[in-house]
């Protein structure tokens, strides 16, 4: 099968003039040729194949949303390609566009002072979608959200949540083979957040849509990717399945210890002494050891420990010597504290 | 488009009004300016025309800088600098066709609205200044022309912002030259000899000076409209393949903000 989208060596350099503070540097810059060269993604690779969900993860100002204006053909490159549905998108752009859907979370495509559904219309004329299309798909949308509540609604006078659900079934609405969502769940309650997850999970399973996701909200990744790409100042760490991820770092458990007993709960400061005994436990049987991370949630003292470098019994046993245990979790480690690491520059 | 812009514009009703009335207080400052120039003359014609000849040309002049004004300068600029026109990029559509649609709508309201009653005020208020019969016609077909010469002018402006992404200082140049050569602030035939002969071979003439030529000249030659039309008509072509090109190379040199 072809892939949908191929990056091949993909880069882009800005040129940004070095600028200085205050007011004598502000008249300076005018005359300044003092340029730099900012390199936002640097020899990218990637292969996107039909109709996949796939993670574009990073820190912020990785460089993703760069990538995904090359790929939409907003930008152009510096060196390397994009072809997307078998051209450059940024030389055909309008061609391009007739493919694609884009979800800004940061900012909508939808006309300001308008019904939602009058945008519907104006996008079903400019995208040339057949009344019937527009149809199927309206009547699809019916089936996952409550529409007339907010059909008929200025988009100006809606709130983040329902503004984000409008923004996304407007970059549905044409059928496009590709979609870009940059952020889509930003700002969005639990509740909002499980619903579009649901719809992309829904519109993905029955148009085939393929989806690039960039997002910082591991819920959004743990419940829609199956793959999962990383770049970190502009190049490419990561590309390949979300279970694997935890390989990355070794095998990694989190240790869940309740230390305090029933009638203590809720006494921070004991807690906080717990924690720094535990620390002192763990310093003195294996000194400098830095593949131990020791934090509080709730009434627990949570240990992330790298198995390879020290046995979770061992943990166990030397911190009861020490202290009463009045209660033990072990869990694997969560996607978040993963991607946590490889921001934290892990690899 | 049309429809959107129209919609867009009857939302800002107010600032409809405050237009009219802005342009209201401009047309009696003129008024006074004029009148003590005239009267400071000892004849009562300058370059050919009368005070009562210098009005209503400059009463229409302003009236139609007024509803044809665009604000696609300032919307690209702002799009540029806040990264929304990111959003039109993506669109499947012609850019600059887009916008004209967009824009064409509030010019529509705009003619309705304050041009065709300040004609019809000037009709009767100055004794009937202009016949009403061809030269309507060739005015009306000039006032096309000159939309689409304005357009194309703003249009370029507009895509200045992509590099300089500051708007307000390129846009006042572009109203001063505009206003000036247009023939709107002072009618060309009180230009110096020398100047005049430059600014009739400018585009920019023919987005106020044609049109009313056409429609204040009595009995013109057939010769005389066709080649006013003429000129335009190049000026649309020209403009429209020159902004064009600087689009297309200014959209793929685009830096866009926000991510």
């Amino acid at each position: 099968m072809e892939p949908v989208i191929r990056l091949e060596n993909l880069t882009k350099e800005f040129k940004v003039l070095n600028r200085h503070e205050g007011i004598k540097g502000a008249i300076g810059d005018l005359f300044s040729r003092d340029y730099k060269i900012v390199t936002a993604v640097n020899d990218v690779s990637l292969d996107i194949m039909p109709g996949e969900i796939i993670g574009y993860l990073g820190p912020n100002g990785a460089g993703k949303s760069t990538t995904i204006k090359m790929m939409s053909g907003v930008l152009e490159p510096t060196r390397g390609r994009v072809i997307c549905n078998g051209m450059e998108p940024y030389r055909n752009r309008t061609q391009n566009a007739e493919n694609i859907g884009v979800v800004f979370g940061q900012r909508s495509q939808l006309w300001w002072s308008l019904p939602a559904i009058e945008s519907f219309r104006i996008l079903r004329d400019i995208y040339q979608v057949s009344n019937a299309d527009y149809q199927e798909m309206m009547d699809l949308y019916a089936t996952m959200v409550d529409m007339e509540s907010i059909l008929h609604k200025p988009v100006r006078q809606m709130s983040l949540g329902q503004r984000t659900l409008c923004d996304i079934l407007a970059a549905f609405l044409h059928n496009p083979s590709v979609v870009y969502l940059d952020e889509p769940t930003i700002g969005l309650d639990v509740a909002m957040k499980a619903k579009i997850r649901e719809l992309i999970l829904m519109l993905n399973e029955q148009k085939k849509t393929t989806v690039i996701l960039t997002t910082h909200d591991m819920g959004d990744v743990d419940a829609l990717c199956r793959r999962i790409v990383i770049i970190d100042k502009g190049s490419k760490l990561y590309d390949n399945d979300i279970e694997h991820l935890s390989e990355l770092f070794g095998k990694y458990r989190t240790l869940s210890l309740v230390l305090t007993g029933k009638s203590d709960a809720g006494n921070t400061e004991l807690i906080s002494r717990r924690l720094a005994d535990v620390k002192a436990v763990l310093e003195e049987r294996w000194p400098s050891s830095d593949f131990f991370e020791v934090s509080v949630s709730d009434f627990s003292i949570e240990i992330l420990i790298d198995e390879k470098k020290a046995s979770l019994m061992n943990v166990i046993s030397a911190i009861q010597d020490k202290m009463k245990i009045y209660d033990i979790h072990i869990e694997e480690i969560s996607t978040e504290s993963v991607i946590r690491k490889i921001y934290g520059g892990g690899i | 488009m049309i429809r959107v812009g129209f919609l867009d514009n009857m939302q800002f009703r107010l600032a409809l009004a405050v237009q009219v009335i802005g342009n209201m207080i401009y047309l009696v400052l003129m008024y006074f300016l004029w009148k003590a120039i005239f009267d400071s003359s000892p004849v009562d014609t300058i370059n050919g025309m009368t005070f009562e000849d210098t009005m209503i040309y400059l009463v229409l002049a302003s009236a139609i800088l007024e509803f044809i004004e665009m604000w696609i300068v300032w919307g690209v600029g702002r799009d540029v600098q806040s990264g929304q026109i990111v959003v039109d990029l993506l669109r499947p559509v012609n850019y600059r066709t887009n916008m004209f649609f967009t824009c064409f709508g509030g010019t529509i309201v705009n003619l309705i609205a304050t041009f065709i009653p300040t004609m019809i005020v000037v009709y009767f208020v100055a004794g009937r200044a202009y016949a009403l019969s061809w030269n309507l016609l060739w005015f009306f077909i000039s006032l096309i022309l000159s939309i689409l010469i304005n357009y194309y002018i703003n249009f370029f402006t507009a895509t200045i912002t992509f590099y300089t992404e500051s708007v307000w200082g390129i846009n006042v140049a572009r109203e001063v030259v505009v206003g000036v050569l247009s023939g709107a602030t002072i009618p060309l035939a009180f230009f110096p000899d020398a100047f005049r002969k430059v600014a009739e071979i400018l585009p920019f003439q023919g987005i106020c000076n044609s049109p009313l030529t056409l429609l204040l000249g009595d009995g013109m030659a057939p010769s005389e409209v066709i080649s006013i039309l003429g000129v335009q008509l190049f000026w649309v072509v020209a403009l429209s393949v020159v902004s064009g090109l600087f689009f297309k190379v200014s959209v793929r040199r685009i830096t866009v903000n926000g991510g």
